[in-house]
């Protein structure tokens, strides 16, 4: 409790949804930067879960900015640009709900984490091909939203500590605990305080305006999920490549190699990684067809995109190009040895969907080691 | 009547097509090519040993199918080979295309060099014995 002689009362100040809408958001956004800066490719459906709830919880804040009470609504902490001006150079009265600055700090949080779930859905559909906008992008446009994904995640660290930074200076300037008044809800009100309109809060249409947007976003995105993707690996795989191919190990999708590595590939079968794998002529030629008509070159994906640029001197080794290298080099070298995945060949060992040529990261999984 | 006499005779057929050749047609193709009795024993050996003269990964025969044909083997990428014996694996030695296909590769990367027709009624002899 305070020091004071002669304390002030304590006033609610923040209701309890801008509560649970902090410390949500605090939970979310902490989970989604764990995942999205440590975590592997597995973590992906954590991240999405946990970055969808944040984008979910501030749009039901803004909602609640527009229809809730007091210190909730916008018109009660966004500044004019006089009011920010005054607070900046010490002429204001003191604020119970956001000062100026402060309201700054939640606009710019609002933004950046909207600006991440649309760069996330980018990344889902053009990079991964997944999800409401899989049909309209290309690992193009995935690929050049990754960059600004991690650009403006990086920029929302630095908005939570340069938060940090100033709720602790506020506390210290203004004697007060803030961050237990966002637990607690309550603050002293104080002589000179800025006093509160007294708005009352309409939950009713805040309830049914975020009930609306959430059937909106979720039904609009189930629909547009459901549109054929184009681009896509054939998914029909020839019979004689599989019986020929297929008899040593898992058939290798004809996206994964582009056309000139396949035909390397083929030319050189009676010294195939270290066995004779030959193939009668005949044989050989439709399989060779077969790969380089569905090679990388035709398809639009990431597994086709980053094997196409195969290591010079290994053209058509998957496990010797650079992508492969980079995206599996944290697992140590013993995992690929031991029973039952035996060799960084044996892709389907952890991939389930390795021989569709997908590789989606919600189709991995590291099994247990067993006897040989 | 007849046309049921016709579909058991086409039913009766089908099988055939599937399979055509047998472990023993095979020997005695192997031996008039050869002009020699098959020889299990040397089969036998010739199955079991390290060689080192063919590709460096696959010194033997036993290297992807163990030394216990009637089990299961193993590629060099982890993936099941089934068993070579017919007695565990009957579609074995059934296809003339795949066992010359077979011993064509297999004979290269252990021995460096073709099976002769002897040696290859020899293996064929081995497993089939067992």
């Amino acid at each position: 409790m305070t020091s004071r002689s002669t304390p002030f009362p304590e006033v609610p100040v923040w209701d309890i949804w801008v509560r649970l809408f902090h410390w949500g958001l605090v939970a979310t956004v902490a989970l989604s930067a764990l995942t999205g800066f440590f975590g592997d490719a597995r973590w992906l459906a954590v991240h999405l879960a946990s970055g969808g709830t944040a984008a979910a919880l501030v749009l039901a804040r803004i909602v609640w900015g527009v229809f809730g009470g007091g210190h909730a609504r916008f018109a009660d902490f966004v500044p004019r640009p006089r009011a920010l001006l005054s607070h900046v150079i010490g002429q204001d009265h003191r604020h119970r709900g956001h000062n100026p600055v402060g309201a700054l700090m939640v606009l710019a949080v609002f933004v950046a984490i909207l600006a991440l779930a649309i760069t996330g859905l980018v990344i889902l559909g053009g990079w991964l091909r997944l999800g409401p906008l899989a049909a309209d992008l290309g690992t193009g446009a995935g690929h050049a939203a990754r960059e600004l994904h991690e650009a403006v995640a990086l920029g929302v660290a630095v908005l939570v500590l340069m938060h940090l930074g100033g709720v602790l200076y506020e506390s210290r300037r203004s004697d007060e605990n803030l961050a237990r008044a966002m637990v607690t809800g309550l603050k002293e009100a104080r002589p000179g305080d800025i006093e509160p309109d007294g708005v009352r809060p309409r939950a009713g249409r805040a309830v049914k305006t975020i009930a609306a947007m959430a059937a909106m976003l979720l039904s609009g995105g189930l629909i547009l999920s459901m549109r054929p993707v184009p681009n896509q690996p054939v998914a029909a795989i020839d019979p004689l490549t599989a019986e020929e191919c297929g008899a040593c190990h898992m058939v290798f999708h004809p996206s994964l190699l582009p056309a000139r590595s396949w035909q390397q590939l083929m030319a050189g079968l009676d010294t195939h990684f270290g066995e004779n794998a030959w193939i009668d002529a005949g044989d050989a030629a439709e399989i060779e067809a077969w790969l380089t008509a569905n090679a990388a070159e035709t398809v639009d994906t990431a597994p086709a995109r980053i094997f196409a640029q195969p290591a010079p001197e290994a053209p058509f080794t998957l496990t010797e190009t650079p992508a492969w290298q980079r995206l599996h080099g944290t697992l140590p070298e013993a995992l690929f040895n031991r029973a039952p995945i035996f060799t960084r060949a044996n892709c389907a060992a952890c991939h389930a969907d390795a021989e569709t040529g997908r590789f989606s990261p919600f189709a991995i999984s590291i099994p247990k080691e067993t006897t040989r | 009547m007849k046309r049921l006499t016709l579909c058991l005779a086409m039913l009766a057929a089908a099988p055939a097509l599937a399979q055509d050749t047998s472990p023993a047609r095979l020997i005695a193709g192997y031996e008039a090519e050869a002009g020699t009795p098959a020889n299990p024993a040397a089969g036998k050996a010739l199955f079991l040993a390290t060689h080192g003269t063919g590709k460096p990964d696959t010194p033997a025969c036993t290297t992807c199918h163990t030394d216990n044909p009637r089990a299961a083997g193993q590629t060099r990428t982890g993936k099941t080979i089934d068993p070579l014996a017919p007695s565990a694996n009957p579609d074995r030695f059934t296809d003339v295309k795949k066992v010359e296909k077979w011993f064509g590769r297999n004979c290269d990367s252990v021995l460096g060099r073709a099976c002769t027709a002897a040696e290859k009624a020899d293996i064929i002899a081995w497993l089939s014995g067992l």
